[in-house]
């Protein structure tokens, strides 16, 4: 089971630049579906991917779905060659975005966020009417239901509902 | 629209234009498969979330996820 505080507090403690984006996301902006994995839109400035690299280290990140004992080398290096991973850890799924649907980086997209405070730090959450236009633009089949609870969310705010 | 449902590396065709209309800084406009599907949002779920703190909804959600693991742990022992 992913541990959603653990992640946190490891990507936190290791100063690396990122955004909350994805279902955790969803769920701070008051989803109540259920999510399995943590997913972060991280900077790709060096000095971040050497502190993804540093802080994740000792959680044995491996790709996810993949066949056991492939040669995968979890450093900074690897990042840079890379861009997004689906990666598991020993506090449970994580994936990292080096870039969402059409060209949203970390930079991008770091005015669109919301300081949110969890477990006693400031994380920056994708907002709740980009979070809804990603989903969108990625126009995947399987995120309909979520991006209709994120819309619906949004109409409860514009009512005074909430 | 969804393009062919059952294929899920497709996108449904409303994204091409959201995501022009995202790049443009343009409100998106109402989707009507997304409007299809929020009547079926339970709202009233919607509602007690948003009577919580960040921080509190991010541990709900943490318990749920630990219940459905429990659930398909006893499921697996089951078989």
């Amino acid at each position: 089971m992913t541990d959603f505080e653990g992640l946190l507090r490891t990507l936190n403690d290791g100063g690396v630049e990122f955004i909350l984006i994805g279902g955790v996301a969803a769920a701070a902006h008051g989803a109540a579906r259920a999510t399995y994995d943590l997913d972060i839109l991280y900077s790709r400035s060096p000095a971040n991917l050497d502190r993804l690299a540093a802080a994740l280290t000792p959680l044995d990140p491996y790709l996810r779905g993949a066949v056991a004992g492939l040669p995968f080398r979890w450093d900074a290096g690897t990042l840079t060659h890379g861009l997004n991973f689906t990666l598991t850890t020993s506090l449970g799924d994580l994936d990292l975005m080096g870039e969402v649907t059409h060209g949203g980086t970390y930079e991008r997209l770091l005015p669109d966020t919301e300081a949110v405070t969890l477990f006693g730090a400031a994380y920056r959450v994708l907002s709740l009417g980009r979070l809804i236009e990603v989903k969108r633009a990625a126009g995947r089949p399987k995120d309909l239901e979520a991006i209709a609870e994120l819309e619906a969310i949004r109409d409860e705010w514009a009512s005074g509902q909430a | 629209m969804i393009a062919r449902v059952g294929a899920p590396w497709l996108m449904y065709s409303g994204a091409v234009d959201e995501r022009a209309a995202s790049a443009a800084g343009e409100p998106l406009a109402p989707d009507p498969v997304i409007e299809a599907f929020k009547k079926d949002v339970d709202r009233t779920l919607i509602r007690e979330n948003l009577k919580l703190t960040p921080e509190e909804r991010i541990r709900k959600l943490q318990s749920v996820v630990a219940f459905l693991e429990e659930v398909r742990r006893a499921g697996r022992s089951r078989r």
